[in-house]
């Protein structure tokens, strides 16, 4: 829908022009950067909560730059970016009243903003919120739903807003969409919105059941003869080819999820002989494996937020 | 069965339901008590006559009395509350009146005092009615002064059966409340979809700072009237009890 309101910039006119012959070049600037990491191994993040004085809670997530954007940052031989890291900022509102056209509600109501910022991600967004933002907003009003004690705040509301300030790239910049392409860098913004929800609500003291974290896990498949691998973690930028990829929202003292999210073919998947799970299986648990490392953090982070609020006098 | 933690964070056991009630801030699950918010565990003893189980909650706001996990020396900290609670029935109240009519007052309230803080701590730590609201209405941390809106503040209702114990019937609003005054009040229902239900019933309750017609701080003379410092004029007012 064009937004009528404002002046936009054009809606794809930042990427700068890619020519055919820096794509082809040897020097090495435009090669795809493959994961240097194990398949079990998680990025780092950066989780801090309490950063907005103005809201009830607040907090901050951001991934660490891939090597390759770290070696691009010191050492730039090109305009783009070989891949992004994640940012999202989250603020939590309230309780407070509901409006006035609202019926009674004995428990708490929960909304959910998803909003990316115009220069979040390599295509421009637009003011408006388009069908990705509201439905990553819905996701996560479900996976913090499951986890929130809602009978203990009667009559009021709860406002959740995440903006993103960097997304993750669902594909390398280079590669052209094809037909196993899907928007596979939502599944990480999501799982990146649900850890830091979870620690602006507990930086809100609003009553939860645990803390929920999200993870990531996906098939992979670099190359076209063998079949897709699992990894856990995954970063779209460096693997050739997605064939399914699963998001979970995990609480892990009750070993419950509350959101789960699975996206593309799973039938194939390269495991151990003696595995007897079948792909989505398999899935589903590396996704649940990524959550309980980000909730290393994040137990963290609430705590480091606790003893903050100690320390001012 | 281990010591407990002395912070909690949401979704840590803190020891069975055999040995414990679960009080605020905690749920129960599995026959185990857990935390649901982060913040210190504090463990409120039975009474000794009833050979009961003691109560574990965690606090909401920062103790004033727990000392810093990281300071080496146990000083007393200042608490700095959290005004996210929400009232709930008896608990006390401070509220602005914003509209006055022949049945009732409507009020918004400003902050929910909790155990904490509306009994007097100890001597040296204590807070009291007037530092609080100096402190609710100075901060810039807090979003309430950010907006006028009363949209952000639960709204409440006084009606006039409820301004005082005794001759309800004479009971003139006009001459209880004005808009502006800064009412300490008890809440008795959490009403229907917009308003709480308070009342203003006790001696301790009722009016407790308000301005004169010529705008000066009044100061309380008898349980019904307030004056002006300046002009000398009284006006009526549900006075609550001064401390």
């Amino acid at each position: 829908m064009a937004d009528r309101r404002r002046i936009n910039g054009p809606p794809a006119g930042t990427r700068p022009p890619v020519y055919a012959s820096l794509k082809e070049s040897k020097t090495g600037v435009s090669e795809r950067t493959l994961r240097q990491r194990q398949p079990t191994e998680l990025r780092k993040f950066y989780l801090k909560t309490g950063m907005i004085p103005t809201a009830s809670g607040s907090s901050y997530l951001e991934f660490a730059p891939s090597a390759a954007l770290a070696a691009a940052r010191s050492n730039p031989k090109s305009l783009i970016p070989p891949s992004s890291a994640l940012k999202v900022a989250c603020t939590v509102h309230g309780p407070k009243p509901l409006p006035r056209s609202v019926p009674f509600s004995p428990n708490l109501l929960l909304t959910t903003h998803v909003k990316f910022a115009p220069f979040a991600a390599r295509k421009r967004k637009g003011h408006v919120r388009d069908t990705t933002e509201r439905d990553l907003g819905v996701h996560l009003e479900t996976a913090l739903r499951g986890a929130i004690i809602a009978e203990r705040w009667p009559k009021s509301g709860l406002d959740i807003t995440l903006t993103i300030v960097e997304a993750e790239d669902d594909r390398w910049w280079g590669d052209a969409p094809d037909s196993h392409d899907a928007s596979w860098g939502m599944l990480n913004v999501l799982a990146g919105c649900i850890t830091a929800a979870s620690a602006a609500i507990a930086d809100a003291h609003i009553d939860c059941l645990d803390l929920v974290s999200g993870g990531v896990a996906a098939l992979v498949s670099d190359d076209a003869s063998t079949a897709p691998r699992l990894v856990l973690d995954v970063d779209p930028a460096e693997h050739r080819s997605i064939q399914s990829a699963c998001v979970v929202a995990y609480m892990p003292a009750r070993d419950e999820i509350t959101e789960l999210w699975l996206k593309g073919d799973s039938s194939r998947a390269a495991l151990e002989k003696s595995d007897g799970r079948t792909g989505h299986e398999a899935l589903i648990d590396g996704a649940v494996d990524a959550a309980r490392g980000a909730n290393t953090i994040l137990t963290d982070a609430v705590r480091e937020s606790i003893a903050r609020s100690f320390a001012q006098v | 069965m281990n010591s407990l933690p002395s912070i909690a964070i949401p979704g840590q056991r803190l020891g069975s339901t055999a040995t414990y009630f679960a009080g605020p801030g905690t749920h129960v699950h599995q026959n185990a008590v857990y935390a649901s918010i982060a913040g210190p565990v504090v463990t409120d003893a039975a009474p000794p006559q009833t050979r009961s189980r003691p109560t574990l909650r965690v606090s909401r706001v920062t103790d004033t009395k727990h000392p810093s996990p990281s300071a080496a020396t146990a000083t007393t900290y200042k608490s700095k509350p959290r005004y996210n609670t929400l009232p709930a029935v008896d608990s006390i109240v401070l509220a602005r009146v914003t509209r006055v009519q022949k049945r009732q007052a409507t009020v918004s309230i400003l902050v929910v005092l909790d155990e904490s803080t509306s009994q007097p701590l100890d001597q040296s730590g204590a807070i009291s009615d007037k530092e609080y609201m100096a402190s609710l209405l100075t901060s810039a941390a807090n979003p309430e002064n950010h907006s006028n809106s009363d949209d952000l503040r639960f709204q409440a209702l006084i009606r006039k059966e409820d301004v005082r114990a005794v001759e309800k019937d004479h009971v003139v609003m006009d001459e209880m409340f004005r808009v502006g005054d800064i009412v300490r009040g008890s809440v008795i229902s959490l009403g229907d979809q917009s308003f709480y239900y308070i009342t203003t019933a006790r001696n301790d309750l009722g009016v407790f700072m308000a301005r004169s017609e010529a705008g000066n701080m009044m100061f309380p003379v008898t349980w019904k009237e307030m004056r002006d410092p300046i002009t000398g004029i009284s006006e009526s007012r549900k006075v609550a009890r001064p401390f």
